[in-house]
């Protein structure tokens, strides 16, 4: 027997389809509409409204999905957005730890660190210290402080970039440091860095895709800011 | 009253029916029908997203509690959402009055 799909979930699979960002985040405000259909479908039948009545009633009230999107959208970017940024302190500060520990390992290494290898963990560690400052203030600008301050429509975007630049520079730091030990440069101290640039590389990518992949759909920042007066 | 007007003061709206204690998704959107007598065209979709930011912004805090039989994320005003209410209601007092002022002007009153 073919039964009718349950307009309830065909309204949040779609709202579901429609609207992109960090799986926890979506999980959580989608369930929070389903809860929110199941309770007002609910409230209808207690007052004697029969059941797919009253489900369709309360679908229809709580308004299209192209309504919805927006909305969700927005607050989706921002939590995607954030998820980078958090990401990349976090690299940044393995990064910066580890130069540190490799700059203390070469002073009672006579082996020492290959000149190159000197020069690129400068710049690892600039590149590394800039990323870390801007996704610190991204993370401060779209949590409270946005009451203050109107978060800039471009942010995701750059923070996405941010997060492309950063993962670049991890398989990089991967490739030097893999090649700096077959030449026997501390060799275990460079496997060790290879190691952990090579795991966080892929993790920073895929986030700074997926945020850039939701700062670009529609709706994605037009309720961003400090409200939606 | 159309849902393009409400949705300039969703925030407000928000914050001042959870003034009096947590509530739910629902039952907030249940407390602003109620408390306009039914005049507010709200899309009560957008309430969710709207609600997420204002917990974002540190207005509201949230926690899930048992709602009869069913596990439901309420929402609590913070120290600075009950700030926040503060500020929109004078804004709000200011805006009316002035537009009052201007159509119902009060008569002038005789020269003495």
């Amino acid at each position: 027997m073919i039964t009718a799909a349950d307009p309830i979930e065909e309204y949040v699979t779609a709202l579901a389809a429609a609207v992109h960002g960090p799986a926890r985040a979506k999980a959580r405000l989608i369930g929070e509409i389903r809860d929110g259909l199941t309770d007002a479908t609910a409230a209808r039948t207690s007052e004697g409204e029969p059941g797919e009545a009253a489900t369709r009633a309360a679908v229809r009230e709580f308004g299209t999905i192209d309504d919805l999107i927006p909305g969700c959208q927005a607050e989706l970017t921002i939590a995607q957005t954030r998820h980078t940024a958090r990401l990349v302190i976090l690299t940044s500060a393995a990064l910066l730890a580890y130069w540190q520990l490799a700059w203390i390992t070469h002073d009672t290494d006579p082996a020492g660190l290959p000149r190159i290898v000197q020069l690129f963990g400068i710049n690892m560690t600039v590149l590394a210290g800039a990323a870390a400052l801007l996704a610190t203030t991204t993370l401060a600008t779209t949590g409270v402080l946005a009451r203050w301050l109107p978060t800039p429509p471009r942010l995701p975007l750059v923070v996405a970039w941010t997060g492309t630049i950063t993962s670049a520079a991890m398989g990089i730091v991967t490739v030097t440091l893999v090649t700096a030990s077959a030449f026997g440069a501390s060799r275990l101290l460079m496997m060790l860095g290879g190691a952990l640039a090579a795991a966080a590389h892929p993790v920073l990518a895929a986030s700074a895709r997926a945020c850039r992949r939701c700062a670009q759909l529609p709706g994605a920042t037009s309720a961003l800011g400090p409200s939606q007066h | 009253m159309k849902a393009d007007a409400v949705r300039g003061h969703l925030d407000g709206l928000l914050l001042a029916v959870l003034e009096d204690g947590p509530l739910h998704g629902y039952a907030i959107i249940v407390a602003v029908q109620q408390r306009s007598g039914g005049a507010l065209d709200l899309r009560t979709g957008t309430t969710y997203p709207a609600l997420n930011r204002l917990e974002r912004l540190g207005l509201l805090r949230s926690s899930w509690q048992s709602v009869g039989e069913r596990r439901r994320r309420c929402y609590e005003l913070t120290d600075a959402g009950r700030r926040s209410l503060a500020t929109e209601r004078q804004a709000w007092h200011d805006f009316t009055a002035a537009i009052g002022s201007v159509l119902n002007p009060t008569p002038p009153r005789a020269a003495t």
